[in-house]
């Protein structure tokens, strides 16, 4: 079967359809690649400037009661 | 002035080459009797530093007597994290008292973040060289 061949067919697909061959096809390059799908989580507390000021008091009630450590 | 401390970034992951070099920081870390060593990422967008539990464990705290809740934010932000403070060791400068947030989790690295390792330390990343400098700042 060639791509002259399919292309009407594709073409003739719902919209939906479509981009559910695309995603499939992407998928089997990738695994193809040796490329792994998944979640590569970032662990940075990023923004977290509440957390932070709360930490700074931490510090500053530790400085005062004098180093335990 | 003092003369900054040079660290090579570690490779993390050997097979992946110059794509898993890290920023670790080797340092100690100690509560009274209590002395653990360990890396920490140099994690310049956290904006805390970040203890995983078993470190804190292993340091002696108990999640139920830490009293200081701290909301964490990104993948953190569904643990549960407790602020505590340490006295940190990174060789060849002086102690300095870290304070941390302590997650529920070994699902992550210990962080050095903004507060306070970045207020502390001055920082040089020469990552064309794998290396990085650090140096405490001038009082």
């Amino acid at each position: 079967m060639s791509l002259t061949t399919v292309l009407p067919s594709v073409r003739a697909l719902p919209r939906k359809d479509k981009f559910r061959l695309m995603q499939e096809l992407l998928t089997e390059l990738s695994q193809e690649e040796g490329l792994e799908e998944g979640e590569y989580p970032i662990w940075s507390p990023y923004d977290a400037h509440e957390a932070a000021a709360a930490l700074m008091m931490l510090l500053e009630q530790d400085k005062k009661e004098g180093a335990t450590a | 002035m003092i003369e900054p401390a040079r660290f090579p970034f570690v490779d993390v992951d050997p097979s992946l080459a110059e794509s898993s070099l890290m920023p670790l920081l080797p340092l100690t870390l100690s509560k009274g009797e209590m002395v653990v060593s360990a890396y920490g990422l140099l994690d310049s967008g956290a904006a805390v530093n970040v203890l995983p539990y078993s470190l804190g464990e292993q340091l002696g705290f108990v999640w139920e007597e830490q009293r200081t809740s701290i909301v964490l934010s990104g993948n953190l932000a569904r643990l549960s994290a407790r602020g505590i403070v340490l006295s940190a060791i990174i060789a060849p400068f002086s102690a300095v008292r870290l304070a941390f947030a302590w997650t529920q989790s070994d699902n992550v690295r210990l962080l050095l973040g903004q507060a306070n390792f970045f207020m502390e330390f001055d920082v040089c990343f020469f990552r064309s060289q794998s290396q990085f400098e650090v140096t405490p700042k001038e009082l």
